[in-house]
């Protein structure tokens, strides 16, 4: 009896060496948490065009097809740098259906820096007030979400996308 | 030519440790020339440390570790602090006051030859292994491969000079819990008899003292810094340091407690193995970057894994020796319903669960992430409701547990506590009644007082009073217990009776705080050396003559691109009033201006309890 | 010294201590429950800061919401749920009393309960 109890911080120390262990080794982020919405379906939402009011998009718009959203802002720097890569990304993958969701933007901010930066999106929905962004979970931008034919999200990238995770990450899901 | 100074004394004091190491199974050494080594070793890791503060203070820019922590135009105190403001710097310092440690632990008198030297054997043997970790994964004197004449900077958030001196006094309460533990496990293998109590009682209280006064130092910085108005957050970092400070807490009423018995000999070995694990825990957890924190440190794996080890090694060999060697048997312990000894263990208990709440709250998100790969936060409200609660009794408990007697359950006066206890109970609801009812208001009034009236009581009834040195060392344990009551009574009413005001104003604009004036004069912006500060000035209280000018505002860092705000406090004994300025929109300034009523009584009530302290240290 | 004297004062003061807390359950003013919710919401952007204290846009979006909602008659949970859905439990720094966190939220508990048993074994009630 008295020996169990003197082996508990023992027992205790190995549980807590090997968590932090494995914890370190998976090389999770702790400034980016993983999302709340992985493998769920994709929030509802409706959303105009940017250039046509008259021009809505709906969850089941992109029902049966993958679909790489992505939030962005003319005023959001980080943006910038990962812009080009969509243009490579719609080359590879014309299959591929990319929707930009402008956030709290100006209209003519946002048209602006899609003339000036040119625009590799298939649709730009208008997301002015936030709304869309906070269904789903969209904290800081850039944020990025993968879907797949079943309207399930299956991946989501915080930050800008580079090269390397395009190529280890996203590529794969394709 | 600093640099390389220092990196050879670091290699050559490790190579020193590891030969005394082996002195314990291969060469045999007389004292004198043991202890000689030891000093030696200590200069060395001492002459290490300031090479590379030589290097920080020239501003050499060879030294890749100045390039990326440093820039020429900094103030000479940010230089010299910018040493250990860093992970490089701050393990050398670490390394160096553990050497300091064991420098003075082998001047020790009155204690056994050989269990002097198995004590610093050990702290030879921490050495090396903070030593090798220094110079495989944490090198702070690694060349600079690119010719530059200029650094990259200090984080702003540290060019403050509270957090200059923070780093050093908190490093001293954690790195001494390591002569405590070389100590408490020489005890088990000597085992011979128990001078070795008293010794570790003075190191456990000196270090108890330092790593008070850290916390304090870390959480006044958070205050008037951080510019949250708060100065306590349950981020993990502060709890990694609560956690060995209650510990040790533990740890020294054991000692004062320990009268031969067995089983609190057993469970003071113990304490002075978990102190020091959860101080090496608690470097483990900021420097491998696992734990988002403002205090973090830059993450990389392989110093985590390092580190990891290290802890697993240190705290493994320590449990296990505790398990192989127990102490010898001894009297048994004398629990009565309530007496000196019962009160000890109830108190020790509590502060263990305490500790062990903790611990479980700042590493479940961890053991949760892994196993779900979801992540979760455990939080201040977490916190509030299970430690705060489990404290309680413990407080109570100590109000009387001074005068406690050690073999009967007698109280002597009874009837004197009895009746303050109740008039004190009666203001305190009036109190409450009168002003806004709060649950955690009225306990904390009521505990904090009652611990300070029951100490005073207990001084004037059970001593002759006498102003003389060692009527100070009685009266001591009393003195730190009034402490802590001052202490609740700043942290209660600084948290719960907290009053915030917003404001949207133009500058020029006259408001009302707490029924006085306040002016807000203007915005000014100015160039300072190393940033630019945005001031907001407020003149308090302009109906009087003396009218108090209190500034709040931003700095701008350009080398690092970053903002810190500046918060503007003014102190008053009962009140701090915290103004904080926001942002401008639509031409007008949001300023939050917060009343903190007592926050000056934390600090004293801390001060006071280093002070007891300090003074327990040489009492026998 | 009778320690029952004690208890009894103790008991009375427990008493009044209920009839006070019946005040506590007054009603408070929407700003004030806002406040009570998002001093427990993280400010995702901020680090360790809660949304109450934080003057990040994500914060300022995040208390108009809860307002907001509070207004249209949403419980505490609902909001809090409402807000897991979205950003994950590593929004509350209250975790929530899920099958997960039984062992967290337990734990104290069940040591304070050893601890109890412990002392309650140990101590030898003579009367000296």
């Amino acid at each position: 009896m008295n020996r169990i109890f003197i082996l508990t911080p023992l027992i205790v120390l190995l549980i807590i060496c090997i968590f932090s262990l494995v914890y370190l080794l998976s090389g999770k982020d702790p400034n980016k948490p993983p999302s709340a919405l992985l493998n769920k379906d994709v929030p509802i939402f409706e959303s105009s065009s940017l250039y046509n009011e008259k021009d809505i998009i709906k969850t089941k718009d992109i029902k049966n097809k993958k679909t790489l959203i992505n939030f962005f802002a003319s005023w959001c720097s980080p943006c910038k740098i990962e812009h080009p890569l969509f243009f490579e990304i719609g080359k590879k993958y014309p299959e591929l259906y990319l929707l930009g969701f402008n956030h709290k933007d100006p209209t003519s901010d946002a048209k602006k820096y899609l003339k000036d930066d040119g625009n590799p999106y298939d649709f730009v929905g208008v997301d002015s007030d936030g709304l869309i962004a906070l269904e789903f979970g969209v904290f800081g931008l850039p944020e990025t979400y993968l879907i797949n034919e079943d309207g399930k999200i299956i991946y989501k990238f915080m930050g800008p996308i580079t090269m390397d995770i395009l190529k280890n990450e996203i590529e794969p899901l394709l | 030519m600093s640099s390389l100074v220092g990196f050879l004394s670091l290699v050559f004091a490790i190579g020193i440790n590891f030969y005394l190491f082996l002195s314990r199974y291969i060469f045999k050494f007389q004292k004198q020339k043991f202890n000689l080594f030891i000093r030696f070793s200590s200069l060395l890791t001492l002459l290490s440390f300031f090479s590379l503060m030589y290097a920080y203070v020239v501003s050499d820019f060879s030294n890749y570790n100045v390039f990326q922590n440093s820039h020429s135009n900094k103030p000479l105190i940010y230089k010299i602090s910018g040493t250990w403001g860093n992970h490089e710097g701050s393990m050398l310092l670490w390394l160096c006051i553990l050497s300091i440690f064991s420098f003075f632990f082998s001047f020790t008198k009155n204690i056994e030859d050989n269990f002097q030297k198995l004590t610093l054997i050990i702290q030879a043997f921490l050495h090396i292994l903070f030593g090798l970790f220094i110079v495989f994964t944490s090198n702070p004197f690694l060349v600079n491969s690119i010719l530059v004449n200029e650094g990259l900077g200090l984080n702003p958030i540290l060019q403050d000079p509270g957090l200059a001196v923070h780093p050093p006094i908190l490093y001293a309460g954690y790195v001494g819990y390591s002569i405590v533990f070389s100590i408490a496990i020489a005890g088990l293998f000597q085992n011979t008899d128990d001078e070795w109590l008293y010794v570790a009682k003075k190191w456990s209280l000196i270090s108890w003292t330092f790593l008070t006064g850290g916390i304090a130092l870390g959480s006044y910085w958070a205050y008037y810094e951080l510019g949250w108005g708060g100065w306590w957050f349950w981020d993990p970092v502060e709890n990694i340091s609560l956690m060995p400070w209650i510990a040790g807490l533990a740890l020294v009423h054991s000692l004062m407690m320990v009268r031969g018995e067995q089983a609190i000999k057993k469970w003071i070995v113990f304490l002075s193995i978990l102190c020091f694990s959860l101080s090496v825990f608690g470097t483990f957890l900021v420097r491998s970057g696992i734990l988002t924190s403002v205090h973090s440190f830059a993450a990389d794996a392989s110093r985590g894994i390092f580190i990891l080890l290290i802890f697993f090694i240190v705290t493994g060999f320590g449990f296990l020796v505790f398990l192989l060697k127990e102490p010898k048997k001894s009297n048994a312990l004398n629990l009565l319903f309530i007496n000196k000894v019962s009160a000890l263990v109830i108190n020790n208990i509590l502060m263990i669960i305490a500790t062990l709440t903790i611990l479980l709250g700042t590493i479940y998100p961890i053991i949760i992430e892994v196993l779900y790969n979801k992540r979760i936060s455990v939080g201040g409200p977490y916190f509030n409701s299970t430690v705060i609660p489990i404290m309680i009794p413990g407080f109570l408990l100590m109000s009387i547990a001074p005068i406690l007697s050690w073999q009967t359950n007698k109280i002597n006066n009874s009837k004197k506590y009895v009746l303050a206890f109740i008039i004190l109970s009666v203001l305190v609801i009036l109190q409450s009644y009168f002003l806004d009812f709060n649950t955690w208001g009225f306990v904390g009034l009521l505990l904090g007082f009652w611990i300070i009236l029951a100490s005073i009581i207990a001084i004037f009834s059970s001593y002759k009073i006498k102003i003389n040195i060692k009527f100070f060392k009685i009266i001591n344990p009393h003195v730190a217990h009034i402490g802590v009551g001052i202490a609740i009574i700043g942290i209660t009413c600084s948290s719960v009776f907290q009053n915030e005001l917003d404001f949207n104003l133009n500058e020029g604009d006259k408001f009302n705080v707490n029924g006085k004036t306040v002016l807000f004069e203007k915005i000014e912006t100015t160039d300072e050396i190393n940033f630019q500060s945005l001031r907001g000035k407020f003149l308090f209280d302009i109906e009087k003559n003396q009218s108090k000018e209190i500034q709040a505002g931003k700095n701008y860092y350009p080398v690092s691109k970053m903002i810190t705000s500046e918060a503007g406090i003014l102190h008053q004994w009962n009140k701090d009033i915290y103004f904080i300025l926001g942002d401008q929109k639509n031409n007008e300034w949001f300023v939050k201006v917060l009343i903190n009523p007592f926050v000056s009584f934390i600090w004293l009530g801390v001060i006071i309890m280093m002070y007891s302290g300090l003074i327990a240290v040489f009492r026998r | 010294m009778k320690l029952s004297h004690f208890y009894k004062f103790l008991h009375i003061i427990i008493l009044s201590f209920v009839f006070f807390t019946i005040k506590i359950f007054a009603v408070e003013n929407i700003d004030e429950r806002v406040k009570k919710l998002t001093l427990e919401l993280r400010c995702m952007t901020c680090q360790n800061q809660s949304i109450y204290d934080s003057d990040a846009e994500f914060s300022n979006d995040i208390k108009k919401i809860v307002k907001q909602k509070l207004q249209e008659g949403q419980s505490e949970l609902d909001i809090k749920i409402f807000l897991v859905e979205r950003y994950g439990e590593y929004i509350l720094f209250r975790p929530l009393m899920n099958y997960n966190n039984i062992f967290l939220w337990s734990f104290p508990f069940i040591l304070l309960i050893i601890g109890l048993f412990f002392v309650l074994i140990k101590t030898k009630r003579n009367k000296a």
